[in-house]
């Protein structure tokens, strides 16, 4: 740790300064009682957002996904508060570890550019589209609209639950094979050098016709459900387009902050994203960022994976359950 | 496959365009985290405040609708417009510029690194690709993309 904050002043002084802030607000707070809330339940709520943020980002980071994927299930299925409210916080979440990890990234050569830029405007528009589509079905289905995103959201978590189990069949170094023309003309390929091995591996990027495909759905799923795409990012990337395990982690989360900047705009800009919410989250998502890409070199990546398929399934129970409880107007007893 | 080909072939360059977006993410960000920062003590020690973060934090603990908030709190909702550059003397409206300046971001770096595509590196596809991501962000930032309701 110190070794860290030795090599990141930045980071240092970034978690100094929001030590004494936090300090400062509890102890000279100002606000007025509220009806749920008294002023010092008030700062409570937003050092517990700022802490779990910040917790939410190192095992994210670790993990691969972007933080929005445990922030939006998790709030959706034990919370009340409006499902747009939390999908557009979410959006915070899922953005603000990719765009400071987008950095150190791009100085260490690991996420390609030009991959970066082929992906970024399939994931823009489908994110902008997906985004437009949740403020629509909220407008007009109120309560039953709600419940549907509960449901589906909980049928995704399985599917992204199911895809971290068989994650084991991601190659670090994926065949590449025949190449299609398309990909050949868009010249996806690149070179880095890889630490672990003490060599320089060279890729090339294909069936990118498919993947370009591919990352609209992804897009359109982030800005719909408030989630990011990390989670499907990877998959697309190495998968498919058979790109190296690390140049496709390291693409995501560049990636992630690109589609989720042009998605997050209509949320601000119609009030559905709150400052008093989110802040604590987006702070806690910085510096978190920051901390679990360094640490990410450090722990047993396979310990958090497990961690987060426990989550992932037992949040999805809840969501599911929620969402039939509105739908159809039953009691279903879970937790 | 993606092989080594020389086990002492040298560090690959690093494109300039993706170092320059990164960086000016990177630094971007963290100013962004210090303008929230800064807003969110503003918001507590002082009673300078567009909504009192106690009484907007109650109302969506409650599970209030989005509109039913500003409804009840200000009195309309945003429509579509940058709503906290009214109330920048505000801690909140401090904050939410905080978090807008985070995500607004992104387009002048994407701008940068497609000009160096252009210009340096003489990448004109891929510094197309990088104008186009940039001006769907800008339309969306600037309200020209419409909504469907709202």
């Amino acid at each position: 740790m110190q070794d860290l904050m030795r090599r990141i002043p930045e980071l240092s002084l970034l978690i100094g300064l929001s030590i004494v802030a936090y300090f400062v607000m509890g102890a000279f707070n100002q606000l007025e009682n509220a009806s749920t809330l008294t002023a010092d339940g008030a700062f409570l709520l937003v050092l517990m957002s700022f802490l779990l943020s910040t917790l939410i980002a190192i095992v994210a980071v670790i993990a691969g996904v972007g933080g929005g994927v445990l922030f939006t299930p998790i709030m959706l299925a034990f919370t009340a508060i409006d499902t747009l409210i939390i999908r557009s916080t979410g959006l915070v979440v899922a953005m603000f570890s990719g765009l400071v990890s987008s950095g150190p990234f791009m100085r260490k050569g690991l996420a390609d550019v030009k991959i970066v830029f082929y992906c970024a405007i399939p994931i823009i528009a489908g994110g902008m589209l997906g985004s437009y589509a949740a403020i629509a079905l909220a407008e007009t289905m109120g309560e039953q609209g709600d419940a549907i995103v509960r449901l589906l959201l909980g049928l995704i978590l399985v599917f992204i639950a199911f895809l971290f189990i068989i994650g084991g069949s991601k190659t670090e170094f994926p065949e590449v094979g025949k190449v299609s023309p398309f990909s050949a003309w868009m010249d996806l390929k690149g070179a880095y050098y890889e630490e672990s091995l003490g060599r320089v591996v060279h890729y090339q990027s294909t069936r990118v016709g498919l993947g370009g495909l591919l990352f609209l759905l992804v897009g359109f799923t982030g800005g719909f459900f408030g989630l990011g795409g990390g989670w499907a990012v990877v998959p697309v990337l190495n998968l498919v387009m058979t790109t190296p395990l690390k140049i496709s982690a390291a693409g995501s989360g560049v990636l992630l902050a690109m589609g989720n900047s042009a998605a997050i705009w209509p949320y601000i800009t119609y009030g559905s994203l709150i400052a008093a919410l989110a802040a604590p989250w987006m702070l806690g998502q910085v510096i978190g960022g920051i901390m679990g890409a360094h640490i990410l070199a450090r722990v047993r990546a396979n310990f958090i994976r497990y961690i987060l398929i426990a989550l992932l399934f037992f949040t999805s129970i809840k969501l599911i359950a929620r969402g039939l409880e509105t739908m159809l107007g039953i009691d279903i007893p879970v937790l | 496959m993606s092989e080594p080909h020389h086990n002492q072939e040298k560090h690959p360059e690093i494109p300039l365009s993706g170092v320059v977006y990164g960086d000016i993410i990177y630094w971007g960000t963290l100013l962004s985290a210090l303008i929230v920062l800064a807003g969110q003590v503003m918001s507590f020690i002082t009673r300078a405040n567009h909504i009192s973060p106690s009484v907007i934090l109650s109302r969506i603990w409650e599970g209030d609708k989005v509109g039913a908030i500003w409804e009840g709190t200000v009195g309309t909702q945003p429509a579509g417009e940058h709503w906290y550059f009214d109330v920048l003397h505000t801690g909140d409206g401090l904050t939410q510029l905080g978090i807008s300046v985070g995500v607004f971001v992104v387009i002048p770096a994407i701008l940068a690194s497609a000009w160096i595509m252009f210009t340096r590196e003489k990448r004109p596809l891929f510094g197309t690709l990088a104008t186009v991501a940039a001006l769907i962000t800008l339309a969306s930032f600037i309200g020209m993309l419409e909504m469907p309701a709202g």
